[in-house]
């Protein structure tokens, strides 16, 4: 069966907060800002938003974000859980929402002091008992404790496996750097790297230097959807929601699904990407950039062959030949991704591949640009959304 | 504080850069043998130009030395800073930090360069200066700033005989010291490994462990056999299960090797792997009893439940010997 | 002990010096303050170190330079001439614990005949109490 939602909801308002080390305010706050940026952005008024959704993860209750808003009567409400993975869920629950007529505006957000508060690069500690923390009592007293060291188990099998090397690795956190380098808003611009400087950082877990994990920071991202009709009459250009796919595959562990025949694949991104096909009638060829998220440097290689843009355990090759950089194949993470531009769980990435549709980023490819795809993390259940402009309706 | 407090705050504090903490200043001793004994023998200095006259004459020192990095000692207070610590301009900074909620202070970094050597009889003359103040800083201790000091050190003869830069941290506490009175008068057990919440589907694994066997779970009605356990099998959805032993024959299916960030309780680098058990199930455990460099996927291990510290039970995995 | 000093052309990047378990005791913390004339209380009273937030008396920042210094001068000799101590710091060395040197020569200077130790010192509990450079002068062509 094939989801009955494409052309039906569109991005019409986005906006981040400033990307800090230390916001200097409450998550609340922040994304509080962000909330009334995206409406400004639209043209529309708090009292248009009549759903809002977010994820499990987040601090900032959906009620109080809206009173401070002053956003008014609500009927539509939804979290996602499994911490990035919920990114483009957003996406998928308020394009149902739309859809069906549950909701007609739909405030999408994510805030978080991710380095003055809580870091996740500390890990896990295990100090509740829950089902959650029975799951992390597997590795914990191991010492697999960190998101960095769930990621290499399956990079190592990965590169042992392929012709990936530290070079595709390279390329991928280099490629986000040089577009955060041109990208007044991230926390790297105006800072490169080259291989030399990348290759003499220290070690985090094999095979990861630091320059291949992404940042910590504060900060705070929102967008508006609302139904692709009300799209027609406001500010911007709306951004049409063609598909969007979410799954989570068989056999699967929150970050550490080392009990499945293999292990290096993504088995839960091959199923949200042919959903998301599916509903749209696109084909990866119809792709002309993305935004995918980089919590470290390999998991964007695999979302590449999720993604049908190379085969399966070919996506070092693809890097190689510059598809990612700005006049490649594939013009990717424009705003330097979580690697450079900053860490908002991958919504600041939704923001951005809405302005890719609507022409506005600051590393815009010269190419014409009419659809986009946008991901979700990974090693969790996952998803990512396909977006369109409105000339594709 | 809000961005117009902090300006007026960065004024107050920038206002110090460039001072000198006092005018130049002569150390309360000459440099002389017997505090150089006493530094030798705490620091376990074995060198004999240090405290033994006649070895150090044939030495090309010609003569006892000072411990190069005893130099900052030469300009010590003493005694009364227990009791009074001078006024002088950095307290004074630090008042100003101290009445802005920085109240943490934390020495992060020493620079010492040594011009030459010191000898009994030399006289030590010591000038600091506040070089800078870092802007604001978010710091895994907190909120702060970095200042920094650097004393030149001179002689007798007005040389200079070495140079310190001096830097602290004073940030605003993350978390306030409370905690300290609940140890109080224990001093800090060494770290344990972080343990396993034990619950209803997992508590008779570790027990197991904690015995040292390795158990995998396995369906009563199917035999299927699954780890890590869950209370139901999903082959045939029966809640019926026993277990067996695992023989701990395996092979590394993957690895990773961790080096940073490092968790109390852990020795560094330390490897992880999922192994592939003989039985058929995968485990994650640790392969130990070999250089983490040499580890390779598809290597044969064999694994025997260890004591890995003072409350831990852990399987553990070795290289098997002409494996692979 | 060695009393020989090390030749400047016997030393290789890479070469490491032997580990040094060093106990940390009251006596060492409080000795050390002492011996580098330190009377800051947290370095001899509990009670003032607990007021700090730390469970007991912590070893001094002159302390922590002098072992360091002490590790490279007992490894390289009495002729060797030390240069610059560059000592980051980390976690507080406290009574009860172990803490380990380690060094690795990082870095040689022909011209100079200096060798760059970079020195790690770890304690078994809150892992690394200080991490630095030291830059030691040795002599060169002494026995030929
Ligand atoms: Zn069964």
């Amino acid at each position: 069966m094939t989801a009955n939602v494409k052309d039906k909801a569109a991005i019409v308002g986005i906006a981040n907060t400033e990307f800090s080390k230390n916001s200097g305010r409450s998550e609340l706050q922040l994304a509080a800002e962000a909330v009334a940026g995206a409406l400004e952005d639209a043209g529309l008024k708090p009292s248009d938003v009549d759903g809002m959704t977010t994820f499990t993860m987040d601090n900032t209750d959906e009620i109080e974000l809206a009173r401070a808003v002053g956003i008014g009567d609500l009927s539509f409400y939804s979290r996602v859980p499994h911490g990035g993975g919920a990114a483009t869920g957003l996406i998928h629950q308020a394009a149902m929402a739309v859809a069906s007529g549950m909701a007609e505006t739909i405030v999408c957000y994510r805030s978080l002091n991710g380095r003055s508060g809580h870091r996740y690069s500390s890990g896990v500690s295990g100090n509740l008992l829950t089902a959650d923390a029975i799951h992390w009592g597997w590795y914990m007293p191991y010492g697999l404790v960190t998101p960095a060291s769930w990621v290499a188990m399956y990079t190592q099998r990965y590169m042992h496996l392929t012709n990936c090397t530290h070079d595709s690795l390279f390329e991928v956190a280099h490629t986000m750097r040089e577009y955060a380098a041109t990208n007044p808003a991230a926390l790297f611009y105006d800072q490169r790297f080259d291989r030399a400087e990348y290759d003499a950082q220290k070690k985090i877990v094999d095979p990861f230097r630091l320059y291949d994990c992404c940042l910590e920071s504060d900060g705070a991202s929102a967008v508006i959807i609302t139904t692709t009709e009300r799209a027609k009459d406001l500010r911007q250009p709306g951004v049409v929601v063609k598909g969007v796919g979410q799954a989570a595959a068989a056999n699967m562990e929150s970050m550490t699904s080392f009990y499945r025949d293999e292990i290096a694949a993504i088995p839960s991104m091959d199923i949200a990407a042919s959903k998301a096909y599916e509903q749209s009638g696109l084909t990866p060829d119809d792709i002309d950039a993305a935004v995918i998220y980089d919590a470290f440097t390999p998991i964007v290689l695999w979302q590449l062959e999720s993604w049908g843009f190379c085969k399966h355990g070919e996506a070092h090759d693809f890097v190689m030949d510059g598809a990612l950089r700005p006049g490649g194949r594939l013009p990717t993470n424009t705003h330097g991704g979580q690697l450079s531009e900053a860490y908002i769980h991958g919504v600041n990435g939704i923001v951005e591949a809405a302005r890719l549709v609507r022409k506005t980023s600051v590393n815009q490819p010269d190419k014409e640009v009419n659809h986009v795809l946008v991901t979700s993390g990974v090693g969790v259940p996952t998803g990512g959304a396909l977006l369109g402009s409105m000339d594709t309706l | 504080m809000n961005p117009e407090e902090t300006k007026e705050f960065e004024q107050k504090i920038h206002a110090f850069v460039g001072r000198e903490n006092g005018p130049p200043k002569k150390g309360k001793d000459a440099v002389n043998e017997p505090m150089i004994r006493q530094w030798a023998e705490v620091m376990g200095d074995e060198s004999p130009v240090y405290t033994d006259k006649e070895t150090a004459k044939n030495t090309t020192k010609g003569g006892i030395i000072a411990p190069p990095s005893m130099l900052q000692a030469w300009s010590m207070e003493g005694y009364p800073m227990a009791g009074s610590p001078a006024v002088d301009v950095q307290r004074s900074l630090h008042n100003v930090f101290d009445e802005n909620g920085f109240t943490g202070v934390l020495g992060t970094n020493t620079s010492t360069e040594f011009f030459r050597d010191l000898k009994p009889g030399d006289e030590v003359t010591y000038h600091t200066v506040i070089e800078s103040i870092s802007e604001q800083k978010s710091t895994a201790r907190g909120i702060g700033y970095f200042i920094e000091t650097v004393t030149q050190f001179t002689d007798q003869n007005g040389e200079r005989v070495g140079k310190q830069v001096f830097r602290v941290l004073k940030f605003i506490p993350a978390d306030a010291p409370a905690e300290a009175s609940s140890v109080a008068d224990d001093s800090p057990a060494v770290p344990t490994r972080i343990a396993a919440p034990r619950g209803h589907d997992n508590g008779w694994w570790w027990e197991a462990a904690d015995k040292g066997k390795v158990l995998i779970q396995r369906c009563k009605s199917c035999q299927t056999l699954r780890h890590p356990p869950r209370p139901m099998c999903g082959e045939c959805q029966s809640v019926e299960w026993d277990s067996i032993e695992s023989t701990l024959d395996g092979e590394i299916f993957s690895f990773t090797v961790l080096h940073y960030p490092k968790v109390p309780g852990y020795d560094y680098p330390l490897c992880c792997a999922v192994i592939s058990l003989a039985e058929g199930t995968r485990i994650v455990a640790n392969v130990v009893g070999i250089d983490t460099e040499e580890v390779k996927i598809g290597m044969k291990v064999k694994g025997k439940v260890e004591q890995v510290d003072e409350k831990t039970m852990l399987p553990q995995f070795y290289p098997v010997a002409g494996g692979q | 002990m060695s009393i020989d000093t090390r030749d400047f052309s016997n030393v290789a990047v890479g070469d490491t010096l032997p580990p040094r378990e060093v106990p940390i005791t009251s006596a060492l913390i409080v000795g050390g303050a002492l011996a580098s004339r330190d009377f800051t209380t947290v370095h001899h009273d509990k009670k003032a170190a607990q007021k700090g937030g730390l469970p007991d008396i912590f070893m001094n920042i002159l302390t922590s330079n002098g072992l360091m210094g002490s590790y490279v001068t007992n490894w390289a000799g009495p002729d060797s001439c030390t240069k610059k101590i560059d000592l980051k710091l980390g976690a507080p060395n406290l009574p009860g614990f172990i803490m380990t040197l380690t060094g690795e020569v990082k870095a040689i200077d022909e011209a100079s005949g200096t060798v760059d130790i970079e020195v790690l010192g770890e304690n078994n509990v809150w892992g690394m109490h200080m991490q630095g450079t030291v830059r030691v002068q040795l002599p060169k062509g002494a026995e030929a």
